[in-house]
């Protein structure tokens, strides 16, 4: 009973979490769930049960399926490219050198401004006109451009994933670093002495006792990526067409602008549910490798 | 706690209960003052608003308003147009938290009037003021729910110093014409114009008004009633949009990129020799010096039936659930008198609609404004569609797009803007 009752006493410590939970997370998905069966547009509260129809007719839109495949493009892309910068750039900022606390302040401060400002500055420097800073600084230096940064189907998908990539790099290479922090400096003396160069010394214990920072980078960048919203929305505005339409924009586009509140709840569920599971997989996976490898 | 602290204590509370006393003796003493003068108790007011023009614009005709009535204050919010405005009134209204006053547009005046949620103004006596004209996009079924005092019209600002380094004397008349100027420009080595496809572009809305609705002025509403298809009607406007403008590159899809306000700052730079705009350009135009400037409409192929593009004003409206409904209406009727009215165009410098006053026009746009808006010669695709405004807007927009980058045809685009009117019907 003395057991029973001290459990109980620690649950009661996570009752107000629990409850906030509830309320901000688990009533609007529920919510979402009852809504997206219905016809509600959004103004007003008289509308209709249609069962599964805007489940049905959701992979019939054309923005669906585009926003689809770039939200993917976009989360596999920045991903990679972040993981592949950012773990160079923490083994680099690790070393000891004079400026490395600026260093780690300059590679750092990207991720500070919302990502809306960002795009917003890049628009200007990504500008398609003659006078839009890179195309003038490329027209000037080597005599070549103007480019359609921005209203180029491909070019305007690159764009976007290299600015969310320039933004997001030096707080993932600010998370391997603190893994690399917690790495037992005896690790690295016995390797020494046994004769390892760095390079050995890197591949077999850096690399490998990376693996969980590695697991939650990915996992970050994964989920961030397949949400992102603002970056896309204030650099292209989605163009040229739905090219750059993430899921999310088209969400807010069926469900705000059209004002197809019920579609777009069909839509968010399903875009959780596929977040989720990749999610679910992709750390699964990982802790895995983490195992196998530790 | 020590002696000391416990005075000390004591001492700024005896303080601030004095402050306070003094304070309600203050405000007590104003509401009575207000209350002698009105000659009765009229109690204290804070109205709120939403706009989309800022604070700064609304301030000569907040403050106008506040010095006649003393006991009404204000609780000013603003939200740019259109989509930042209509997510946030949207869920105001959703909300239950909408405020006293808020606006309606033509992107969302269906759904606002459907909801219940725009008070009926159609019999107040203010509303004689309003333009007729003005009227139907604020209305249903004969009732109108907001009141408005301007209206826009736009067209293309053009600089006068790069048309005569181009050599050109004529301003145009004609489709072809336009066409052709736009390519003396270019072959003078000066970008002809600069259009961003972000949104239902002012070239199509123009020759659609100069090709489709010149011979039917019912066209619009035959397609929502079924007897007309949006590609009976723009097909033949998209034809000739992607063969002058894109197929020439005097339009390039690199322009999708850009921002309404890079384009404006590239023709004050005087880097770009046209670019459509209305009376919102006007202050950052006049305040450029030596920028020597005027306005062309869009000519369509037949001459004489020209369109410019412009609509009414976004309209005031009371919220139907607001507990301070009277001091509302006050607001609107305040903005329908001779001194709401120079106010309102003080601070907002729009083209005022109201019946029996004098507006104020820059000179480059007397002509738009005597031969478009004053004529009801304008046309606002928005304006005159009665359902899915946002939609079919949007599909616009990606319609424009994808024909400027070459991915679809203008049959393509034609027939994908009627399978969105079809899905948004058979919702």
């Amino acid at each position: 009973m003395a057991k029973f009752l001290r459990h109980v006493q620690y649950e009661l410590f996570l009752l107000p979490i629990l409850i906030v939970y509830s309320l901000f997370t688990i009533y609007p998905l529920i919510r979402s769930f009852v809504l997206s069966l219905t016809n509600f547009n959004g103004y007003s509260l008289d509308y209709d049960f249609v069962g599964f129809r805007n489940y049905i007719q959701l992979f019939s839109d054309d923005a669906i399926v585009s926003g689809i495949s770039f939200t993917l493009l976009f989360a596999l892309g920045t991903t990679f490219l972040i993981t592949v910068l950012a773990i160079p750039l923490a083994l680099l900022l690790d070393r000891p050198f004079l400026t490395k606390n600026l260093h780690r302040a300059i590679f750092f401060f990207p991720s500070i401004p919302s990502g809306l400002l960002l795009a917003f500055i890049w628009g200007f420097i990504l500008s398609p006109v003659q006078s839009g800073v890179l195309n003038s600084i490329l027209h000037d230096t080597l005599h070549i451009g103007p480019f359609p940064w921005l209203s180029d189907p491909v070019l305007a998908k690159l764009s976007t994933i290299l600015v969310a990539t320039w933004a997001a790099t030096g707080w993932h290479a600010i998370l391997y670093l603190a893994f690399l922090q917690s790495i037992p400096k005896d690790y690295y003396e016995a390797a020494s002495i046994d004769g390892a160069n760095r390079w050995q010394i890197t591949r077999h214990i850096t690399l490998p006792l990376l693996a969980p920072a590695m697991t939650v980078s990915v996992m970050l960048l994964l989920t961030g990526g397949l949400k992102v919203f603002e970056v896309p929305f204030a650099l292209t505005n989605g163009g040229p067409g739905f090219e750059t339409h993430s899921i999310t924009q088209v969400i807010v586009l069926r469900g705000i602008t059209e004002t197809q509140f019920g579609f777009a709840s069909a839509m968010s569920v399903v875009f959780f549910l596929i977040v989720m599971t990749i999610a679910v997989i992709q750390v699964t996976v990982m802790q895995k490798r983490e195992e196998r490898i530790q | 706690m020590k002696k000391s602290s416990v005075w000390l204590l004591a001492l700024m509370m005896a303080f601030v209960v004095v402050l306070s006393a003094c304070s309600s003796n203050e405000s007590a003493d104003k509401g009575s003052g207000d209350a002698n003068t009105a000659g009765q108790e009229k109690k204290n007011v804070k109205l709120s608003i939403l706009a989309w023009n800022n604070e700064t614009e609304m301030k000569p005709v907040l403050d106008g308003f506040t010095a006649k009535y003393p006991h009404i204050t204000f609780d000013f919010q603003f939200a740019p147009p259109v989509k930042d405005y209509i997510a946030k009134l949207q869920t105001m209204l959703l909300t239950d938290t909408a405020t006293d006053i808020f606006i309606i547009a033509a992107e969302n005046r269906n759904e606002v009037i459907d909801g219940g949620h725009a008070l009926d103004l159609t019999d107040y006596p203010f509303m004689e003021v309003m333009l007729d004209s003005n009227k139907p996009m604020l209305s249903k079924d004969g009732r109108t729910y907001a009141f408005t005092n301007n209206g826009w019209v736009g067209g293309w600002f053009y600089n006068k110093k790069l048309f005569e380094e181009a050599g050109i004397e004529e301003m145009p008349e004609t489709w072809d014409e336009f066409v052709a100027i736009c390519l003396q420009l270019k072959e003078a080595g000066i970008t002809p114009l600069y259009d961003n496809m972000q949104d239902l572009t002012q070239i199509h809305s123009a020759l659609y008004g100069n090709m489709t609705l010149s011979q039917d002025p019912e066209f619009d509403n035959k397609i929502f009633a079924g007897e007309k298809t949006f590609a009976e009607g723009w097909t033949d406007v998209f034809e000739l949009w992607k063969k002058d403008m894109i197929d020439t590159k005097i339009l390039t899809p690199d322009m999708i990129g850009l921002t309404g306000d890079q384009i404006e700052s590239e023709f004050t730079l005087g880097n770009v020799a046209m670019f459509f705009g209305g009376p919102w350009s006007i202050a950052k135009l006049t305040e450029t010096p030596d920028l020597d400037f005027g306005m062309i409409p869009v000519p369509g192929p037949n001459p004489g039936e020209n369109y410019y593009v412009g609509a009414p004003g976004v309209g005031f409206a009371v919220n139907s659930k607001s507990s301070h409904q009277e001091e509302a209406l006050l607001f609107l009727e305040y903005l329908s008198t001779q001194e709401g009215l120079d106010l309102f165009y003080e601070g907002t410098g729009l083209i005022m609609t109201a019946k029996d006053y004098e507006a104020k026009v820059h000179p480059s746009m007397q002509q738009a404004y005597q031969e478009g808006l004053m004529e009801g010669r304008i046309y606002l695709p928005m304006v005159t569609w009665p359902r899915h405004q946002e939609a079919l807007r949007n599909q616009f927009v990606i319609s424009t797009q994808d024909m400027a980058v070459g991915k679809i045809t203008p049959e393509e685009a034609a027939a994908a803007i009627d399978k969105k009117f079809n899905e948004m019907e058979n919702k």
